[in-house]
Order: structure tokens, then C-alpha cells, then sequence
């Protein structure tokens, strides 16, 4: 929920409550008073009857006063009076009306008798609604101008939150524009900005700081790694070799390899994070794939690899030896991670390449597939392969995907027009 | 043939030497720029190994002194760095070759060849061993005349143990040879093996002897027998 809805909510609610509860309040204050004044009447009306019951007349109201006087003969006079509504029927105005009655014993020409003064509340009621309505009215009024102002005002005051905020999600450690600062009016929103400022400042110098560290050590390793290389083929040159040397050196071989090729992925990737292969030109990936097809051919039919391709005639504008090593990488892993005798489905349309390959392997986790380091323990492969790939279509704009079903992992890259 | 070896990693420096030497071939060392421009003032060479990052300058202003004193030695870089625009500015600089570390001496022996035959003026453009003659103009493969007809892989192949005859190619290398570091494909040095059988059986089938060694599983030797 935004802020601004939440806010609102909020306010609104307590609000509301509020007004119930100042508004009951006001009424019932009211209406006490307004008791009280008809009970004033009442003890003036039984006055009256007093006054005429001493000249010997029983006393009636007029008829349009909304009173009546009623009289009860009763065996004992007890001096009581007691007040309390009640609702009658209005002999004027034939109809029932909420009332206030009095009720006395009284002795009058010698007799005792229960005197019940009743008034009609009717008319002061109205009164009060009146009086509520009038006063209720400009206080909602209020209301919804307040609601409406402070709804313009955060607006205006959120604005360059908001657009910080799209700042923020703009920014890219990877991308050569900084966080871009906000204007900002209000105290805190100045600081929430200076403190983005310093923080996106940072980040980024750390960022290419650790790159810089991996591209260093990248290639310091790599005379050592020449050194062990060219060690092993001069000791491969001796004629006293045994045959568990030669074991020995097979996998001394493989782990140079290994290590070379690790070290090679990590400065690519390096490369390719400080953006340093931009050239653009227009390449015919039909050709391509062909191209590359060849050069992985032996590995193909080595392992019975069937190969179903259906290319469409593409060309698309993109930097070439990223494009080389993209190719390179699908079938590389369409290639490592089949089974002998498996299935590679390559189809390219014009807005799209897809590779396909079954393997021995259920459904990967395509949050994962595309981490550094992430593959299974049976790979030789550096893990960096799939990374790579990823890296390639995060610089040129297209969308990696991977899916699973009818037991082939595919991998499928658009292009963005 | 005569080398001059522009390297400051000692482990390295030697094993050049000691894989060049073997080969007939007379080297010199240098360790430094300073020690570099005395040996090219001394002597002429055939071939020259360029390590770009020296202690004391960069490699590739030698490329300028050679270039001004229109020097002929062939020029090899072998640089840590992999990168396009320094290969690039390398061979516009006068560099005939470039190769990355970390190498196989085997794979430097063939490119030294390589540019040594491309520099000579009166260059041989084939190579013969024995009954076999390798054509490289046009790419062929003649064995007591007849040819051989032989994939791109497999001629590239051959051409790379014709260039280290007598020495043991590790499958490692080969890989390399062939597939380049682009693929990452170190699973796939049983392939070699594939590919040795069959440009054996082509060869063998065409009245050659056969010249290919295995080596404890590590690699393939081809020499007379």
C-alpha cells in the first residue's frame, strides 16, 4: 500500500470516529439541555394548575401550546413529582409525538388527584437536527478540502521522491552513468539523496575495484600457468618416462587446462562487465552457427549426437566476437552436458535462437543455471560457461531463457528489436 | 636457425631455451629492454620471442626500434594479456605473430616456423618428411605423389607434428591446436585421438609409413621409425 493511500486511510478513519463521537456528544448535550428547558415549562404548567386550582377551575392548556394537562382522582395525595419521556397522541396534530411528561399528586378543590403534564418535543427536536445539520455541514465541507489539499500537497512533495526513487532503480553498477541526484526540497529527502549519492559512489568504485582485482590476478596467474606449461612438455620429452608418469602428466595436463581456461573466463567476463567489446557490425548467424557447426563437428559425431537444425537466413547487428563466443557456448554445453547418442534440436528464426539438448539431468533451476560457479560435480567445465552467455545477452540487449520440457533442456536468446 | 628470447620469467626463459635447443636451433636470452636492444645491436636473428610486459619498458617500443632500423626478423609476441587491440597494435606494429600465455612449446615451435618460412624471401612453400609432401599454398597432401585427401582439422594437425617431429605432442596441446581457447571444451582430448587414427589410416592407405607414436596416453610423437 502506498504511503499516501495508507495515510489517508488513516486519517480518514479516525476522522469519521471522531466526528460520531463529538457529534453524538453535541446531540445528546443538546438534548439534555433542551430537557431541561421543557422541564422548566412543565413545572411552570403545574404552577398554573396550582394557581387555577385555587380559584376552583381546573386549568387547560390552549390548544395549539402542544401541551396536555390530565387529571386522575386518586385516594391519597403523596407530595411527589417525577419527569420522564414518553411518546403521545397530539390531539392538534393527530398523530404521536415524542413527549416530555411531569407527573404530581396534588390536592385541588379539596381533592387528591394525579396531575400529568405532558409536552410535545417535536418541534425543539427539529430544532436540533437543524442546529447539527448547520454546523455538520461546513465541518464535511472542511474535511474534504483538507483531504484534497493534502492530496495535492504530497503529491507535490513526493514528486522528486519518486523520481529518485526511478533514479535508484535505474541505476546499474555495470553501466558507466552514476546514480543521478535529485533535486529535493524537504530536509530529508536532501539527505536520503546525499546519502545515495555517496552510497551508489561507493559501490561502484568497490565494484571496480574487486574487477580490477580479478582481471590483476587473472593475469598474473597466467606466467606461472606458462611457466607450469611449458615445464610439463619438456618433461613430456624425456626418455625415461614410465608409464605412471605419463598418468601423472595426463592430469597435470588437464588441470593446467583447467585452470588456464577458468582464468580465461574470468578476464572475458571482466571484459565483457567493463563493456570493452562494443564494435557493432551486421552478422549472418545462419553462416555462423554453420561455421561453428564444423569446427564442433568431430566432437558431435564422436558421441552420436543427433543434430536436427533448422536455420532461418538471419543477420542481426551485434558485436562479432561476442557473438562468436555465444555460439561457442551453446554448443559447448549442447555438446557437455548430452548424454552419447542424445538429441540437439537448433532452430534459428528471425527473432530468435534456440538450442535444445537432452541430457542426463532432470529440469535445472533457471534462477540458478546462470550463476557463476553453478553447474554439477560430473562437469569439467569451468562453470562460467552458462555465465558467460548470460553476460553476452545482458550487453547486447537479448533475452536468455531456459525451459524444460520433453526432456530437453532449452535455451532460448531473442533479440529486441 | 637463431632466436632471440625477450622473456623476464626465468622458469620460462628456460624451458623456451631448452625446447628451442633441442630442436637444433641457436638462442639467445634477454631478461630486460635494456639487455634486448644490446643483443639486437650484436647480432641478427631469425626470429625474435617478444614478452610485452618487461621490467624496464614496454615490449612493444621495441617494434619501433626494429621497424626504423628495417630490421627482417620475424617477431612473435607472447603476452599475458589476451586482448584484440593489443594483438592488433602488435601486428601493426611490425609483429608477425601472436601468441597468449600460458603456450605449449610445441605450439610456439610451429609458429616459429611458421613466420620464418613466411619471411624468407626464398621460402619453401612445402614440407616434405620422407614419402610424405605437405603443400601449403594449397593445402594438400601428397604421399609419393598422390593425395591424400585430409580435413582442415586433420591437415592443420599434421602440419603441427610435422613441425615438432621427433617430440612428444601432449593431447593438451593439440586440443588447443586445433579448437583454439575459445571453446571451452577441456572433455575433449579423446577426440584427438580419433583424429590421429584416421589421418594415420589415410596415410598408411596411401603406401606412407606409419610415422605416429602413442606416448603412455599422454600424447603422440611422430618421427622415423
Amino acid at each position: 500500500m502506498k504511503l499516501f493511500t495508507r495515510y489517508n486511510i488513516i486519517l480518514m478513519a479516525i476522522s469519521l470516529f471522531g466526528l460520531l463521537l463529538i457529534g453524538s456528544l453535541f446531540y445528546r448535550l443538546l438534548g439534555y439541555y433542551l430537557d431541561q428547558q421543557i422541564d422548566h415549562d412543565l413545572v411552570e404548567e403545574i404552577m398554573e394548575v396550582k394557581e387555577y386550582g385555587s380559584n376552583g377551575n381546573f386549568y387547560q392548556p390552549h390548544e395549539f401550546e402542544d401541551l396536555v394537562v390530565q387529571y386522575k382522582k386518586i385516594k391519597k395525595a403523596n407530595p411527589s413529582s417525577s419527569y420522564a419521556d414518553t411518546i403521545f397522541y397530539n390531539p392538534v396534530k393527530h398523530h404521536t409525538e415524542t413527549a416530555r411528561y411531569l407527573k404530581t399528586e396534588l390536592e385541588l378543590l379539596g381533592q387528591p388527584y394525579q396531575i400529568l403534564v405532558i409536552a410535545s418535543k417535536s418541534e425543539r427536536q427539529e430544532q436540533i437536527q437543524n442546529i447539527c445539520l448547520i454546523i455538520l455541514i461546513p465541518v464535511m465541507l472542511l474535511f474534504a478540502l483538507v483531504l484534497l489539499v493534502n492530496r495535492i500537497l504530497l503529491k507535490k512533495i513526493w514528486t522528486p521522491f519518486e523520481q529518485l526513487l526511478k533514479n535508484i532503480t535505474a541505476f546499474n553498477i555495470n553501466h558507466e552513468v552514476p546514480y543521478q541526484p535529485v533535486e529535493m526540497p524537504v530536509a530529508e529527502f536532501r539527505q536520503l539523496n546525499k546519502v545515495l549519492v555517496e552510497l551508489s559512489g561507493k559501490v561502484k568504485s568497490d565494484y571496480n575495484e574487486i574487477k580490477l582485482f580479478t582481471e590483476n590476478a587473472s593475469h598474473e596467474m597466467m606466467t606461472p600457468l606458462a611457466v607450469i606449461n611449458s615445464k610439463l612438455d619438456n618433461m613430456l620429452q624425456s626418455n625415461v618416462l614410465e608409464k605412471e608418469h605419463g598418468e601423472t602428466l595426463v592430469e597435470l595436463y588437464k588441470a593446467t587446462s583447467r585452470l588456464t581456461k577458468l582464468n580465461q573466463s574470468l578476464l572475458l567476463l571482466v571484459k565483457i562487465d567493463n563493456n570493452l567489446l562494443q564494435d557493432k557490425e551486421k552478422i549472418n548467424l545462419k553462416s555462423l552457427i554453420e561455421e561453428k557447426y564444423v569446427y564442433f563437428q568431430e566432437l558431435i559425431n564422436g558421441r552420436n549426437i543427433h543434430v536436427e537444425s533448422v536455420l532461418a537466413d538471419v543477420s542481426i547487428y551485434a558485436n562479432q566476437q561476442l557473438l562468436e563466443i555465444l555460439i561457442n557456448n551453446l554448443f559447448s554445453n549442447v555438446i557437455r552436458h548430452n548424454y552419447d547418442g542424445g538429441q540437439v534440436e537448433i532452430r534459428l528464426d528471425p527473432d530468435k535462437i534456440v538450442f535444445a539438448n537432452t541430457g542426463h539431468n532432470p529440469a535445472l533451476d533457471p534462477e540458478k543455471i546462470f550463476d557463476r560457479f553453478y553447474k554439477d560435480h560430473a562437469s569439467e567445465g569451468t562453470g562460467l560457461g552458462l555465465a558467460i552467455l548470460k553476460q553476452i545477452c545482458n550487453r547486447q540487449h537479448f533475452l536468455l531463457d531456459y525451459t524444460y520440457h520433453h526432456d530437453l533442456h532449452t535455451f532460448i536468446i531473442t533479440f529486441k528489436h | 636457425m637463431k632466436i632471440l628470447i625477450i622473456e623476464d620469467e626465468p622458469g620460462l626463459q628456460q624451458s623456451i631455451v631448452q625446447y628451442l635447443m633441442s630442436e637444433g636451433n641457436q638462442c639467445s636470452m634477454a631478461s630486460t629492454y635494456a639487455q634486448a636492444l644490446e643483443r639486437l645491436g650484436l647480432y641478427d636473428y631469425d626470429c625474435i620471442l617478444l614478452d610485452l610486459g618487461l621490467p624496464d619498458g614496454e615490449g612493444l617500443q621495441l617494434l619501433n626500434y626494429l621497424k626504423r632500423l628495417n630490421r627482417t626478423e620475424g617477431v612473435i609476441i607472447i603476452s599475458a594479456r589476451n586482448s584484440i587491440d593489443q594483438k592488433i597494435e602488435g601486428l601493426r606494429l611490425g609483429a608477425d605473430d601472436y601468441l597468449t600465455k600460458p603456450f605449449h612449446l610445441s605450439e610456439l615451435n610451429a609458429r616459429i616456423l611458421a613466420v620464418v618460412r613466411r619471411k624468407s624471401a626464398h621460402g619453401e612453400r612445402h614440407i616434405e618428411f620422407k614419402e610424405i609432401r605437405i603443400d601449403l599454398d594449397a593445402q594438400e597432401v601428397l604421399v609419393n605423389g598422390k593425395l591424400v585427401y585430409l580435413t582442415k582439422k586433420e591437415f592443420d594437425l599434421l602440419l603441427y607434428f610435422v613441425a615438432n617431429k621427433g617430440k612428444v605432442i601432449s593431447k593438451s596441446a593439440a586440443v588447443e591446436h586445433i579448437w583454439g581457447d575459445d571453446s571451452d571444451m577441456a572433455d575433449s582430448f579423446d577426440f584427438i585421438y580419433t583424429h590421429i587414427k584416421n589421418i594415420r589410416k589415410k596415410l598408411t592407405d596411401a603406401g606412407s609409413g606409419d610415422y605416429f607414436q602413442s606416448v603412455y596416453g599422454v600424447g603422440y610423437k611422430f618421427m622415423e621409425i
